[in-house]
């Protein structure tokens, strides 16, 4: 089988990956974010057991390997329980890898959504109580903006490791881009022993990085309409 | 502190009382009443693999024969991609219900799964580039290369067991893919693969499978203490008496391997 007979039909089944590797990145995306600012929220609570308990959660979290969690995500209820909850197919596998990628993510978010709130400068909310706003207005129409605005950086950091470590869930067999094109050098649809669509995957990631890049850019230059 | 101790701890013994319930029934049970059998595959030719891009439906001899092994239990068969380090796990997981791959019963499959009798033969073979094959009759012959094997694969017991140099990769197409860059002198992989993936009108033509290392066998894995492993070798009996197994076999061209007692 020639290149140009071959490229099509890897083409189309790294196609199908990627789009598995996008799903689980907006997936994740959407649940980590609102889930991150509540972790934070615990996190800062003046209420000692809770930040505690928090604080340890997310040591546990951000202090073992995404792919470890993923495994116990996946497996343990199984093993331990009897009870596998997320199913033997594709559809389950997904779920799970959503469940473990939004946990890990939150954890990350938490942090740098405290860093944000905390470096908002406390006589901002002075102003707030001086004209007379409740303590909910003054999180949502003074900081929450201002922390928005100081954590774009650090969040589009994580957000385009986001994008990479999605090919970590090929470890409890998630059939994502990196699945799809080592499949070809095992041997698929009469193709076999062929490296280069596993390296052709690296064009996916950047091109997907790179409107990411542009797109942050855009969103750093809307919110610079303000300094503090 | 100690209060958040105590909870860590009260969350602990939850567990531990849920682990003990449940597993009381048995495995075909089990799998009869869940209305289907998962099989835990690799996409892995002659044994499981699609016939082309567009089709969803899995064959092979071990498809084929897994598919009559759920009729015959009375329930669906589904085929799920694993990843073939994870086979284990998954079993223990109940996210699959056997193991059925073309796997060698090897001594670590042994003691992680029940596995039935072995229905197939197979052999690890030395690759080598086709020009080359001449030079490479027997194992004293390869006793310089450096060679390319399957981490934790019979092949790695086999390098070892001869003492041949070698680097262990990731898996079996790994190994031919270091053996075409040149950056092994030779592999070593299961015959049955090396029939599919090595040779004229492969991915690989300009390789070739020399020595014989030698011979071991393949059989199903199922999880520890299944009643299914009595239920399947019945199977398996009684598909070599009907033919039935050398027929799906001569299909595939794996009938020299099959296994007759």
């Amino acid at each position: 089988m020639t290149f140009a007979e071959q490229f099509p039909i890897v083409f189309e089944a790294l196609n199908i990956g990627f789009l598995q590797t996008l799903k689980l990145f907006a997936v994740t995306l959407l649940g980590a974010i609102p889930l991150g600012l509540i972790i934070s929220f615990g996190s800062m609570s003046r209420f000692k057991p809770l930040s505690g308990v928090v604080k340890t959660f997310v040591w546990i979290i951000r202090g073992t390997p995404l792919m470890l969690q993923l495994l116990i995500i996946y497996y343990l209820p199984g093993i331990a329980f009897g009870n596998p909850i997320w199913g033997s197919g594709e559809a389950g596998r997904f779920v799970a890898s959503a469940v473990a990628f939004i946990i890990n993510y939150a954890c990350y978010f938490s942090e740098i959504y405290r860093g944000g709130i905390q470096g908002v400068p406390v006589g901002q909310q002075e102003a707030g109580q001086v004209l007379g706003m409740s303590k909910k207005q003054i999180f949502f129409k003074v900081t929450l903006l201002q922390m928005v605005k100081r954590i774009v950086p650090p969040m589009s950091n994580e957000i385009i490791t986001l994008v990479k470590d999605t090919s970590l869930a090929r470890i409890i067999a998630l059939q994502e881009v990196i699945w799809a094109g080592q499949a070809f050098l095992k041997g698929s649809q009469g193709i076999a022993g062929q490296l280069w669509p596993l390296f052709f995957t690296g064009v996916y990631y950047l091109a997907f990085s790179g409107i990411l890049t542009v797109l942050f850019n855009k969103v750093e230059k809307k919110l610079s309409y303000f300094k503090i | 502190m100690k209060k958040i101790l105590a909870l860590v701890m009260a969350c602990l013994l939850m567990c531990l009382t849920f682990a003990g319930c449940g597993s009381n029934a048995s495995d075909m049970e089990y799998v009869k009443e869940k209305g289907t059998l998962v099989v835990g595959i690799t996409d892995f030719e002659p044994m499981d693999y699609k016939k082309s891009k567009d089709s969803t439906e899995w064959i092979g001899f071990d498809a084929d024969m897994a598919k009559l092994f759920a009729e015959r239990l009375g329930v669906k068969v589904e085929f799920v991609e694993i990843d073939w380090d994870n086979k284990a796990l998954e079993l223990d997981g109940k996210s699959i219900d056997c193991v059925w791959n073309g796997m060698t019963l090897r001594e670590d499959v042994l003691a992680a799964m029940d596995c039935s009798q072995a229905y197939c033969n197979n052999a690890q073979v030395v690759v080598v580039p086709a020009e080359d094959a001449d030079k490479y009759k027997t194992a004293e012959d390869c006793k310089d290369l450096q060679f390319a094997v399957e981490a934790g694969s019979a092949g790695e017991d086999m390098a070892e067991a001869n003492g041949f140099k070698f680097t262990p990769v990731k898996d079996q197409a790994t190994t031919l893919t270091e053996v075409k860059a040149g950056t092994c002198d030779a592999a070593i992989i299961d015959s049955l693969m090396a029939g599919a993936m090595v040779g004229e009108g492969t991915g690989y033509a300009d390789l070739t499978y020399t020595v014989g290392l030698n011979s071991e066998e393949y059989g199903v894995g199922f999880r520890k203490g299944s009643d299914l492993v009595a239920e399947i070798n019945a199977f398996f009996d009684e598909c070599l008496e009907n033919g039935k197994m050398m027929e799906i076999a001569s299909q595939y061209g794996v009938q020299a391997a099959i296994i007759t007692k």
